[in-house]
């Protein structure tokens, strides 16, 4: 029953009989995976996944086990993979935020400043101060986010269902804020090369300060409802183990390295957005677990709420988008009766009056600008790790090859490392503390 | 810190010998290796000059002039960094696997493989990561054609006029990646005739 001509199905051998084709659709790749005989034999496989309520997605574990021991962690990845990277060559440079956004789907707006800031650098370019700020503050907001689901997922694989509709509460409250400044509440493309697609609207700034005041309570929250909860020490403590010198090489970053001990944080290593200007801490356990990388996200929301103080307060008025009419994406947005597009003011300007910023826009979205041929690599700090961007240019009009350095990626070839040796059900503390987006691992 | 990538970069190009290069651009240095002396610069990279921290690694497809390898590397106690790459020809891309110098390369070369179809020689497993079993092609050569979007068309009407029947209909649009119908497809104008 081997497949064997090119088009076969692997899964599904066939053959001709008198009343037509007949498939046989046999187990997927387990017959490879498990050979032997399952009475008899000591060792048992279980497959988790890529349904499965405790995997933090679509991922599949196939695990060994002897006993409740697991003995070799596979990860198996890929059901989740577009093929971004490969979208982005075939569209313009601007058309690219549109794409990143959607990998990190819990970080969008990580993912757009990185690849702009990627683009900027090849471009040699410098937004405006205030685009900067917005970019800080919306990244800052973001972060809370993104943790705030790592929070709840992980509270509903330990079963603590309080801790899941805890965290999902307090996001909407993060969400609402993030629709209100971009109009969506995820995949934003909010952050474009050359600043932001449009200022704050005037309502934000009171919307994020209410936000200030109710959001440290919420916070503390967590820590009285699961910080000193014997059940969520006891499943988190002392399992899914992974010291320094494991992360590093295997590249681990974000709160599994900084519960390791080591206060790596590249908004501090090396500061992007102005991020050296601002007064934040890194907050670092040494315990190296999952209880370790449970205290230093909630630590961060608390340090990113103190950023997007600061942000409020140094907000200066200004432009929020590069003056040059050739690489400026012509969006002086506005809310029309069939949604939001260009402002009639812009539309009567080009149509109207000015022959050469219809020119300009003409030239943009139709072809969008060019950018100068090298090769950049930017990293930033995302809620999960490094989250870079390699992106190469040809000098043309749209990325040569964008490739992307997902955290969730590198991150989870750790699970056997953290896994293999203990308990099954510390497979699923170790997973949700790495707090994987398969979005990502797989784009 | 640049300074250091400046030594780091310099000694590494040196050591790796006539094919060795170091360049700068947008204040990143990249050093070139020859194939044969690929793994032996990853380990003196890591071992003489402290980038013990291995970031990631991915292929460009330069058309005529093969693909190119590329990995990040990284001194945590200095935050020195660098990359270093190398040149495979178009036919039969060949690089030895580093996994044995760093073990978060795994997935890496596995991604590149399946994606450029560049072998990595002494990789543990070397099988497909992301792509579904069965897949055929390399999607992020610049030779592999996005043709789902000719197979199944997307639903609905995409230009000013389609579907109504009626007044001057004009040129459909190409999905993006697929070439011209005259080269490619099956109306292709070719010389088997």
């Amino acid at each position: 029953m081997t497949p064997n001509a090119k088009t076969a199905d692997p899964y599904a051998g066939s053959r001709d009989t008198t009343e037509g084709r007949v498939y046989t659709v046999t187990g997927g790749d387990w017959d490879s995976t498990f050979a032997g005989d399952p009475v008899s034999e000591e060792r048992l496989v279980v497959n988790m996944g890529p349904q499965h309520p405790s995997t933090h997605g679509v991922l599949r574990l196939v695990l060994d086990l002897e006993g409740e021991t697991v003995t070799k962690a596979r990860v198996v990845i890929g059901y989740l993979h577009t093929g971004i990277e490969k979208n982005t060559e075939y569209r313009n440079w601007t058309q690219g935020t549109t794409f990143v956004t959607r990998m990190d789907y819990l970080a969008p707006l990580f993912n757009e400043t990185a690849y702009c800031l990627a683009v900027e650098k090849l471009l040699g370019i410098e937004v405006p101060p205030r685009a900067e700020v917005i970019r800080v503050l919306v990244m800052e907001l973001n972060r809370i986010a993104s943790h705030l689901v790592g929070l709840a997922t992980t509270g509903m694989e330990m079963g603590a269902l309080t801790a899941m509709t805890n965290g999902f509460r307090e996001r909407e409250l993060v969400l609402d804020l993030l629709e209100e400044i971009t109009g969506l509440r995820m995949n934003h493309a909010y952050v474009r090369p050359g600043g932001v697609a449009q200022d704050l609207p005037d309502s934000a700034e009171g919307s994020i300060r209410e936000f200030l005041k109710i959001f440290p309570d919420r916070l503390g929250g967590f820590h009285r409802l699961l910080t000193g909860q014997p059940i969520w020490q006891k499943r988190l403590q002392k399992v899914g183990y992974l010291d320094v010198t494991g992360c590093v090489s295997l590249g681990v970053t974000g709160p599994v390295l900084r519960a390791a001990g080591l206060p790596w944080d590249l908004r501090k290593v090396e500061p992007y957005c102005g991020y050296e200007t601002y007064d934040f801490e890194v907050p670092v356990e040494t315990s190296a677990d999952p209880f370790g990388r449970y205290l230093v996200r909630v630590a961060e929301m608390g340090e990113s709420l103190k950023i997007v103080e600061q942000c409020l307060d140094r907000l200066e008025p200004g432009p929020v988008m590069v003056g040059d009419k050739k690489i400026a994406w012509p969006a002086q947005l506005s809310l029309g009766p069939d949604g939001l597009g260009n402002s009639m003011e812009h539309v009567s300007k080009i149509m109207g009056q000015s022959m050469e910023a219809l020119i300009h826009h003409f030239k943009l979205v139709t072809e969008g600008f060019r950018v100068p041929a090298g090769q950049v690599y930017v990293p930033i700090e995302s809620p999960r790790g490094e989250l870079g961007y390699h992106v190469v240019s040809d000098g043309g009009t749209r990325p040569w090859r964008v490739h992307v350095r997902d955290p969730s990626f590198v991150n989870l070839q750790a699970t056997a490392a953290m896994s293999e040796g203990g308990l099954i059900a510390d497979v699923i503390a170790s997973i949700a503390s790495i707090d994987p987006v398969m979005g990502g691992v797989d784009r | 810190m640049s300074s250091r990538a400046t030594e780091v970069a310099a000694a590494l190009a040196a050591d790796a010998g006539a094919g060795g290069q170091a360049s700068e651009s947008f204040g990143m240095w990249t050093v070139q290796v020859p194939v044969e002396g690929w793994r032996a610069a990853l380990y003196r990279a890591r071992d003489g000059h402290g980038l013990r921290f291995f970031d990631w690694l991915s292929a460009v497809d330069e058309l005529d002039e093969g693909y190119r390898v590329v990995t990040h590397l990284l001194d945590p106690d200095t935050v020195t960094h660098l990359l270093v790459s190398t040149q495979l020809p178009l036919a039969e891309p060949r690089l030895d696997s580093v996994v044995e110098v760093f073990r978060g390369a795994a997935w890496h070369e596995r991604e590149t493989h399946e994606m450029f179809g560049i072998d990595f020689d002494g990789h543990p497993g070397l099988t497909p990561l992301l792509l579904p079993d069965g897949f055929e092609g390399h999607p992020l050569r610049k030779e592999f054609i996005l043709a789902s979007r000719v197979a199944k068309v997307w639903p609905g009407a995409k230009e000013p006029g389609e579907g109504h029947g009626s007044g001057p209909r004009r040129k459909a649009v190409r999905p993006p990646g697929v070439p011209d119908p005259a080269i490619w497809g099956p109306d292709a104008i070719n010389d088997r005739g």
